[in-house]
């Protein structure tokens, strides 16, 4: 059945420990295997999903595997370029075809049990001892790969396991026309790692939904101002179709998020996030702003001034930057697409986050995290490649921010399991792109 | 066959008996060049250094084939063929070698097709 909006006024099934207002969420949805299984068997299968950036596929041939709780994808780039997926599952007896990422030399996916052989766009090209099997279990339509829907957008292959589903753009709207505005189509990968968290996938991906907790746990970013540290200038919204936005009030005419702040706290501030994560502010655009030090007179905005500069630096080099006054407000903030994909933009760059249940078991999940720049036209990086899984108290893979976060999380799943607890308690305007999501999961549970 | 050809761009491997002249593009392996170039390369897990079946033996150049990586090395080691009696410094698998200067190899059983190697349409 396909998921439209239809299905939503009837609610089919019965969700346990469902959504009852927008304030609370019932702890059991955290860790409960029924409620695990659940997901496993009306989100998961209907809903779109990121599979993979376009970059790890560079190649006709080239292939990802993409999985998610026991359903396991392929994700192939044609020889035209373009993109197909098929269910990983070998048509004579079932065996996983590929597996990870790489290439399909000669452009046949190959079955490692019997030989048997397929062409880039799932057409059998070759059944060793054809022979010796009854014509009609080998027709051609029933042997070819089971094709999965699979679409392109924000330089990222989605797909979706439903035949019926909607379109992507469809699903990802608004939140994929909000990130539009700051050109994720042309960010590629300047690093990518994961950590294996124990914490179930929406602890997991809460915890960067508001900005609420940077006050007690990332001390480092709030200028030394404690609890005075401002949380009301940031602006949540609940989107349809369950994607979140939040980001920051102010004018973007000119200095994005840091407008007014004087030189050395705006250079102080960048350089603590690029060496706190490497991420969204990275040495390029230090480099850019340092050289400005002295050079921006006082009566001038200096974040304006850097920022300017920075706009013209990737002019000169190529680099497709082009900042617009909706896109800078993103800047500093985050647009979450329902059900488990973030990116955080800022100024050519961005974090990106994808977290996936582990292990079939709802106490564990696999986090991912992307450091996007944009690189200049012509010189695009190679294939992005993992570059590798890390404890998620690895100091030398991970910086200070992260970790902070990571240690939150799995913190989190501990209290979760306190006899004394039964749900959380949500911030009405802060704390909204979580309730907007459990909601959104809801009707997918139900219907 | 001289080194310094006119128009020539990649490292050529020469592949005898057949006489063919596979000029290699960057980064791709004997037997992609070999596909692309149209001809028939003996396999049966077509480049997943499994079955060892593509593999060729080296009559000159072999210093100009990048060294086996891991995969390779157990490939050969423990699903060739008699891998004991045979000098394995001499045996490369032809889905994984790639050149950055011209070798002379030897492999019975490649020929050119008629055909484009991948068929659009399976054979059934
Ligand atoms: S299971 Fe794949 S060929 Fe037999
Ligand atoms: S093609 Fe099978 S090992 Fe090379
Ligand atoms: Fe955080």
């Amino acid at each position: 059945m396909s998921v439209t909006d239809e299905r939503r006024k009837a609610a089919a099934r019965p969700v346990p420990f469902g959504m009852r207002d927008r304030l609370r969420v019932p702890k059991e949805r955290y860790y409960d295997r029924e409620f695990f299984e659940l997901e496993k068997e009306h989100l998961w299968p209907r809903v779109w999903q990121m599979a993979c950036r376009l970059e790890e596929i560079p190649r006709p041939g080239d292939f990802v595997e993409y999985e998610i709780c026991d359903q396991s994808v392929l994700v192939v780039r044609q020889p035209d370029g373009s993109v197909k997926a098929f269910h990983n599952a070998c048509r004579h007896r079932a065996t996983q075809l590929c597996k990870g990422s790489g290439r399909l030399p000669g452009g046949q996916i190959v079955c490692p049990f019997h030989g048997w052989r397929w062409n880039l766009d799932g057409t059998s090209s070759f059944v060793y001892g054809a022979d010796g099997f009854a014509p009609e279990c080998l027709r051609p339509d029933d042997i070819r790969l089971r094709e999965c829907q699979v679409d392109t957008w924000g330089a990222c292959a989605w797909i979706n396991l439903d035949p019926d589903a909607r379109p992507l753009r469809e699903a990802l709207a608004p939140a994929a026309d909000v990130l539009d505005t700051v050109g994720v189509e042309n960010m590629r990968v300047w690093w990518w790692k994961e950590t294996i968290l124990n914490a179930n996938w929406k602890t997991a991906q809460e915890a960067f939904h508001e900005g609420y907790h940077v006050m007690a746990t990332h001390p480092q970013l709030t200028s030394g101002l404690g609890e005075d540290y401002p949380y009301a200038n940031t602006e949540y919204t609940a989107f349809e179709n369950g994607h979140g936005r939040f980001q920051g009030r102010f004018d973007p005419s000119a200095g994005g998020v840091s407008q007014g702040r004087p030189a050395q706290a705006f250079l102080d501030r960048s350089r603590t996030l690029w060496e706190g994560q490497d991420a969204m502010t990275l040495e390029r655009d230090l480099h850019v702003f340092r050289g400005m030090r002295n050079r921006v007179p006082p009566s001038e905005d200096f974040p304006t001034a850097a920022i300017k500069a920075l706009s013209d630096y990737a002019q000169g080099a190529g680099i497709p930057f082009h900042p617009t006054p909706e896109g800078m407000r993103l800047w500093g903030g985050e647009v979450f697409l329902f059900p488990n994909f973030m990116v955080l933009p800022q100024f050519g760059n961005a974090l990106s986050y994808r977290i996936r249940p582990h292990n079939d078991d709802p106490e564990w999940c696999r986090f991912e995290v992307w450091s996007l720049t944009m690189y200049p036209e012509g010189d695009e990086p190679g294939r992005a490649k993992l570059k590798g899984r890390f404890a998620p108290d690895d100091h030398e893979n991970w910086g200070l921010i992260p970790r902070q976060d990571f240690s939150n999380i799995e913190r989190m799943q501990r209290g979760l399991h306190s006899r004394s607890y039964e749900q959380h308690r949500l911030a009405t305007e802060m704390e909204q792109i979580i309730s907007n999501m459990h909601a959104e999961l809801d009707r997918y549970l139900a219907g | 066959m001289t080194v310094e050809q006119a128009g020539r761009r990649g490292p050529v491997v020469h592949v005898d008996p057949v006489d063919a002249e596979l000029e290699l593009e960057p980064d791709e392996t004997i037997i992609e060049a070999a596909w692309r170039l149209g001809y028939h390369w003996p396999t049966t897990c077509h480049g997943q250094a499994t079955c060892t079946v593509c593999h060729v033996e080296v009559l000159s150049g072999a210093e100009h084939l990048v060294p086996p990586d891991d995969e390779e090395r157990d490939a050969l080691e423990t699903r060739l063929p008699g891998a004991q009696r045979r000098d394995l410094t001499r045996i490369r698998l032809a889905c994984r070698a790639r050149a950055t200067g011209d070798a002379v190899v030897r492999k019975k059983g490649v020929r050119p097709t008629q055909t484009v190697p991948i068929p659009p349409t399976g054979p059934l």
